[in-house]
């Protein structure tokens, strides 16, 4: 059997694919309804090509040869004798599930950088409001900021206003200009003009105020300051004015999940934007023998990306081979996954905006001055060892919020780059979702 | 439409949509702190809100730690921020 | 001698003596012969029938009856420990050479000469070997032989949760399982909490050489155990496992003493499981063996010539 992990787009065109081809694949996801972080949706899909996400789904709904188990949560997965075993939870009760041959697309979710503020209710991610407008029908404020970087902000703020709430600001902290790095992306990419020009004429609808070289750097639940920033994100001393709002939604770029790829022992690299993702060949071949990653985890790329991706996966699964108009399609989306990823750079001039008191571990309640102690008192030299005195990332999360953060925290205070090895450490963990005591000891063994 | 799911938070009665987040139907509510941290007590709400984070866990029907973002409502539910 | 420590060291590493329990399962003559010869030695082990036991632990499983408290039984966050103690070493006037590996051990005529890192060369006429696990490929560059072997163990950490466990709990098989000889897997558990709110699940044993893999079977039979002790726990989340090596030698001693071969080179390695409760006194032994002062128990026990090579 072949099993795809993860319903977004990368997982969806994988299974489809598969079917197409006349086999029969499962497909495990955490959530209750298919389309993964990105194509959210409670009873129809909107947004910008809307048809296309609705295609997926409804040939996930209809195709007999594809299987979706929702609310599935994988905390587990081991290579056995003939195939894969993967140990998931669905509501409270653990099942396995064995497949011979595995497709990973797992995702990516909101990378955060820590603020005065930023642990107070009223800021959250770009994909928090999100998934409570497109899949709860709720909106996360009244007087909503959203802020960041990344094309992703477009559609939260834009959605927001469609559905009636009010987007005081929304604020890009880089330069439109810097597309102009990247020519030949843009010009082999036109369609998305096209998508751009959509959401300008959203914009212009619902009159949001977009502004370049901003972003917020204070919260303190009835206002935010947002300040002019460098393209390093520096702050332009007194740029900073104070923005009356409710709810702040801010996010820069992605982190990959790469947990369950790390578990079965795929090998991983560090992409240009710092993250850690999966080393794949051309057919999206990991280095572990039938297991195919694609979208998110081989390199932030956005949803184009992750659907041709998804797509080689399946077929080379099935042993089709991949057309060269499809292989083609993958390098001009791979262009500008890279021009995308050298127009919202993310410099380390947040490391500023943080009080001492300012927690940069939530979970375990770490401020910054408690990691900053750890380096020049106790001799901390990287995150793992900032983690052991401070307990920042062992929290419930597991460090996937703050991990990267304080491990760049600590290499500023030793003025080093934060190496490779340290971000595929900080970025791996050997259970990938918390699972009960109890489920564990009635779990039976998979040998 | 179908029937409100009723429910209740630290005690207080609230009601929300069938396949709402715990969170979602609070949040629709005005309620926007769902717990205080163990050590300074600070108010936390939702933040990531796919399940990734744990900010916004509550103990539903006596289980400690459940994600509110991801934890759907559901008739009777007993929701409290700590034990 | 951890308090002492603690005091002279003049900081905080989460030193708690919180006591430890050993529960027996079902026939408990060999736990209460082992407290016997434990008080001997001078130990204060106190047995406890049913009503101690739970109200030392409340939610131990109801049907287990009877145990033995230890009320010197102590924990600290050894990471933060260590810390504090190269501080003060720095303080008083030590140096810290860190990320420096072992590269060469050079002699002249059995007596120690000199040691080369990757940090620079060294000369010292005293050098201890104080590498845990990989205490005998140090002892290997120095042309001597030390049989310390890897120990692989799990250990689970779970969610921060109420105040569940109270002491240190072990199961009464652990007692047993550390003193086997066994290469096989054993599990057998003790469970603690922690200041941080987490609890800690142990332990797990089994001589596989340095093989980091991780064994999801492991982590069910110790999570097993940990329930069967502790019902409560079941609704209890496990968050994330620990996997590492236990530096043993064959016959589960410490090796603390001079190299049979070379002159000047010594070892303090080998605690198995035991590394951070017995630091300070193997550092206690070492030192007054070293400075030539009457040592404060009897070392012969734990020389490395116990394990000199047999030549034929």
């Amino acid at each position: 059997m072949i099993l795809v992990i993860g319903g977004g787009p990368a997982g969806l065109a994988a299974a489809v694919a598969i079917a197409r081809n006349g086999q029969e694949v499962t497909i495990l996801d955490s959530a209750p309804r298919a389309g993964g972080q990105y194509w959210r949706h409670r009873t129809r899909v909107d947004g910008y090509k809307s048809e296309k996400s609705a295609m997926y789904l409804q040939e996930v709904a209809q195709n007999p040869l594809i299987h979706f188990i929702s609310g599935a949560n994988v905390w587990s997965a081991s290579r056995v004798k003939d195939g894969f075993a993967i140990n998931y939870l669905v509501s409270g009760n653990e099942l396995t599930v064995t497949a011979q041959k595995l497709i990973l697309a797992t995702g990516a979710f909101d990378r955060s950088l820590p603020f005065a503020g930023w642990d107070l209710p009223g800021v959250m991610t770009p994909g928090a409001a999100q998934s409570l407008l497109k899949g709860h029908g709720v909106l996360a404020g009244r007087r909503v900021i959203v802020a960041g970087t990344g094309p992703f902000l477009l559609p939260v703020a834009t959605g927001i206003a469609a559905a009636g709430g009010t987007v005081v600001g929304l604020y890009e902290a880089q330069s439109p200009l810097r597309w102009a790095l990247s020519p030949v992306a843009l010009l082999l990419n036109p369609s998305k003009f096209a998508e751009l020009l959509y959401y300008a004429k959203q914009v212009r609808k619902y009159r949001i105020r977009i502004q370049f070289g901003k972003g917020v750097t204070a919260f303190d639940t009835h206002s935010a300051v947002v300040s002019r920033l460098s393209s390093d994100l520096e702050v332009v001393a007194g740029s900073e004015e104070k923005i009356e709002c409710d709810v702040v939604a801010v996010g820069w770029g992605f982190t990959p999940d790469v947990t369950l790829g790390g578990i079965l022992g795929c090998a991983q690299k560090v992409d240009l934007d710092g993250t850690v993702i999966f080393n794949v060949d051309q057919n999206q071949r990991s280095s572990q023998k039938d297991i195919w990653i694609a979208g998110e985890a081989t390199g932030i790329g956005g949803s184009d990306l992750a659907l041709v991706e998804g797509e080689i996966a399946g077929l080379d699964c099935v042993g089709i081979g991949i057309s060269p108009s499809l292989a083609f399609r993958k390098i001009r989306k791979t262009l500008f996954a890279r021009a995308l990823q050298k127009s919202y750079p993310v410099g380390n001039g947040w490391k500023k905006w943080s009080r001492n008191t300012t927690k940069i571990c939530r979970c375990e309640e770490v401020s910054l001055q408690d990691i900053a102690d750890s380096v020049t008192d106790l001799g901390a030299f990287d995150s793992r060892t900032a983690k052991l005195f401070t307990r920042a990332g062992m929290g419930l999360c597991q460090g996937r919020i703050c991990s990267r953060n304080v491990s760049e925290i600590v290499a500023g205070l030793q003025g080093c780059q934060v190496s490779d090895n340290e971000r595929i450490g900080y970025s791996n963990r050997p259970i990938a979702t918390p699972i009960s005591l109890g489920e564990l000891s009635d779990g039976k063994s998979t040998k | 439409m179908s029937a409100p799911i009723n429910f209740t938070f630290n005690g207080s009665t609230y009601s929300g949509e069938a396949g709402q987040s715990i969170a979602a139907a609070l949040i629709s509510q005005d309620q926007r702190v769902l717990r205080t941290t163990r050590f300074d007590e600070a108010p936390r709400s939702i933040f990531c809100g796919i399940g990734i984070c744990f900010d916004c866990v509550v103990v539903v029907n006596g289980i400690a730690n459940q994600r509110s973002c991801l934890v759907e409502i559901t008739e009777g539910a007993v929701i409290v921020s700590k034990q | 001698m951890w308090f002492d420590l603690q005091d002279d060291v003049g900081d905080s590493f989460e030193l708690e003596a919180k006591g430890g329990v050993v529960v027996a399962r079902s026939d408990d003559s060999a736990l209460m012969a082992l407290a016997d010869s434990q008080r001997l030695h001078g130990v204060t082990a106190q047995k406890v029938d049913s009503g101690e036991l739970h109200s030392l632990e409340p939610y131990l499983h109801p049907d287990l009856h009877s145990g033995v408290f230890y009320p010197q039984d102590a924990q600290c966050q050894p990471m933060l420990a260590a810390a504090h103690i190269l501080r003060t070493v720095i303080a008083r006037g030590g140096a810290v050479i860190s990320h420096a590996q072992v590269k060469k051990i050079l002699s002249h005529d059995g007596v120690l000469h000199s040691i080369s890192t990757t940090q620079g060369d060294f000369r010292a006429p005293i050098v201890i070997n104080a590498a845990g696990t990989w205490a005998g490929e140090i002892a290997a560059l120095a042309g001597s032989h030390l049989p310390i072997a890897p120990r692989k163990g799990f250990i689970l950490v779970t969610e921060p949760t109420q105040h569940y466990i109270f002491h240190k709990v072990y199961d009464s098989d652990y007692v047993a399982n550390v003193a086997s000889s066994d290469a096989d897997l054993q599990t057998s558990t003790v469970v603690e909490g922690t200041r941080s709110g987490t609890i800690l699940i142990g332990a797990s044993r089994e001589r596989i050489g340095f093989d980091g893999s991780m064994n999801y079977d492991i982590v069910r039979t110790l999570a097993a155990q940990a329930t069967s002790l502790f019902p409560v726990l079941r609704d209890v989340n496990l968050l994330r496992v620990y996997r590492g090596f236990r530096p043993y030698a064959p016959d589960h001693l410490p090796v603390v003493g001079e190299d049979a071969e070379i002159k000047g080179l010594w070892h303090s390695a080998g605690h198995e499981g035991a590394g951070i409760g017995l630091a300070p006194g193997s550092a206690e032994l070492i030192t007054q063996l070293i400075t030539g002062k009457t040592t404060f128990m009897d070392p012969a026990a734990f020389a490395p010539a116990r394990f000199a090579r047999v030549s034929i």
